[in-house]
């Protein structure tokens, strides 16, 4: 059979990279926590207003939030500025919610600038969109960006069932975290 | 010339080639002509970048497109040498932050790059914008470019439906859509020259749209009429614009040369032809049921009288005259919302851009 030379058409694989991570390793007392929502995701804000009243018991100084309007234009902007503000004033994140594609490039996107500001971040997706979000925070150059993985679908679930998914969750977050319940831990 | 890319020996037959590209995933599953260096050389002698020169990183994968590899994916498509720089156009378009490649490429939504070329190439190089331009007049230009570029996503970006693409449905573009503008029969501007080129360059505006609505009327005479028709068509309670923000994202309207005279003897001008639709591109907000009523209220979406209008401003809403002479149909182009349209000028040889 004759034969041709043609050239590969694809793209080489990007190097993997997995930029460093960041753990607490020590108890919530007095740390400033942050909290990343998503207008779209009714489901995500209920968990996240769950998670910062259980923060704000476990001891935090503060919790800052910031819920995210848009990917582009003018609320875009403003929203990655926010993101950048929120990573300088604060000792650890919590960025929600990837359910959905574009959704869940901009919370692994936005955990990935905090977390390249050395701040513990862990970024919370469903299970539809779990490897997608690893996906994007590898080829995003931060491999081992910590990943918290809730039940899909959170939409259309009734707020008990939501609340009853934030009790069993909010421990895995802290994990993830590195928090520690003992004080000496992180001293 | 020296090529850098890595060469594969694959069976000459044609039929051996396809079957090897569904293999290693190289296409669309439609066969695909063979990326051979001849075949690039002659891509890359039309235009003024050399082959190592990166036109930019692609999302999702972040693959390094190069020159050369747009031009082997260009090779496969069947893109016709003098139209090469059109596809590198579209892409540097893509790739403008503001288009949002990242969201774009990773999305649930159908959503894909549209390309709409104006220019004094549009019938050299086989654009269609007459009858069946959206698909249909089998254009040379037209089916071969918008199918570069989605080649260059797929292998270059590695975007790929079901896997990095999130993409719920898909739609027919995603297999390349390009048309071009009648820019001969339009009463107004070209799109590009809205956008500010000069009426003698080729222009790639490429539209992050997400599927073609058709939209059809043979009862209204009226330009007003049938404007406010279009309008609040365009508007429907489901669009993605009624999801997030009313400022990011253009609905393009396409309208066929008929109508387009019509309309522009109502309104000479452009800008108030758009403020007209822009005007009538309105829901009641008591049309949504409660739950999306009050998204949209605590979004700061209802305006005066309760009206959700589908985007602030009335340039967001972008007619294009396009399409045959037959008249009856109109085409809208939803957009994701999330999303600028982006336009970039073809770079060639004869330019002078370099």
């Amino acid at each position: 059979m004759s034969t041709v030379m043609i050239r590969r058409p694809t793209a080489p694989p990007v190097a993997e990279v997995a930029a460093p991570t960041f753990r607490l390793d020590r108890p919530l007392t007095d740390l400033r926590a942050g909290i990343r929502t998503d207008a779209a995701w009714r489901s995500w804000r209920l968990l996240a207003s769950d998670w910062e009243q259980r923060l704000r018991a476990d001891g935090v100084a503060s919790v800052t939030t910031v819920e995210t309007h848009g990917q582009v234009g003018d609320t875009g902007a403003a929203d990655r500025s926010h993101i950048g503000a929120l990573a300088e004033a604060v000792d650890f994140a919590i960025v929600g919610l990837g359910t959905c594609g574009s959704c869940t490039s901009f919370a692994i996107a936005d955990a990935v600038a905090i977390e390249q500001r050395e701040r513990p971040v862990v970024a919370v997706v469903t299970d539809e969109f779990a490897t997608h979000g690893r996906n994007m925070a590898k080829h995003l150059g931060h491999g081992n960006l910590s990943v918290l993985v809730l039940p899909y679908p959170l939409e259309a679930r009734p707020d008990a069932e939501l609340l009853e998914i934030s009790a069993a969750y909010y421990p895995q977050a802290l994990a993830l975290l590195g928090v520690s319940r003992s004080a000496e831990v992180g001293a | 010339m020296t090529l850098t890319g890595a060469q594969v020996e694959v069976p000459a037959d044609p039929r051996a080639l396809y079957e090897l590209s569904l293999i290693e995933q190289w296409g669309d599953g439609a066969p695909v002509l063979p990326p051979t260096d001849a075949a690039i050389e002659a891509l890359l002698a039309y235009t003024p970048d050399p082959a190592d020169h990166v036109v930019g990183v692609l999302p999702p994968q972040y693959g390094v497109a190069t020159v050369e590899l747009v031009a082997a994916n260009a090779a496969m498509a069947g893109v016709q040498p003098e139209a090469f720089p059109l596809v590198l156009a579209a892409l540097e378009a893509i790739l403008v932050p503001e288009w949002n490649a990242f969201g774009l490429t990773t999305t649930t939504s159908s959503v894909f790059p549209m390309l709409i070329v104006n220019g004094p190439c549009r019938d050299d190089l086989g654009i269609d914008y007459r009858a069946g331009c959206m698909g249909g007049a089998a254009g040379r230009g037209s089916m071969t470019i918008g199918r570069a570029v989605s080649l260059c996503l797929r292998n270059i970006g590695g975007q790929r439906a079901g896997e990095t693409s999130r993409t719920v449905f898909g739609q027919p573009a995603r297999f390349g859509m390009c048309f071009g503008e009648w820019e001969e029969r339009s009463p107004w501007p070209s799109l590009a020259q809205r956008r500010g080129f000069p009426t003698d360059l080729d222009v790639v505006t490429v539209h992050g749209g997400k599927g073609t609505f058709p939209l059809a009327d043979i009862h209204n005479d009226d330009p007003r009429g049938l404007l406010f028709l279009l309008a609040k068509s365009m508007a429907y309670p489901l669009a993605n614009m009624y999801l997030g923000n009313a400022d990011n994202g253009e609905v393009v309207l396409a309208v066929n040369p008929m109508w387009a005279e019509r309309f522009g003897a109502a309104f000479p001008e452009m800008t108030d032809l758009q403020a007209y639709l822009h005007e009538h591109a309105w829901q009641p907000l008591d049309l949504w049921p409660a739950a999306n009523r009050d998204i949209l209220v605590a979004k700061g979406r209802v305006g005066r009288r309760n009206r959700v209008f589908l985007t602030a401003h009335p340039n967001q809403i972008v007619p294009v005259v396009c399409g045959g002479l037959g008249s009856l149909h109109a085409v809208a182009l939803p957009s994701f919302g999330e999303s600028a349209m982006q336009g970039v000028a073809a770079r060639t040889l004869t330019s002078g851009a370099r």
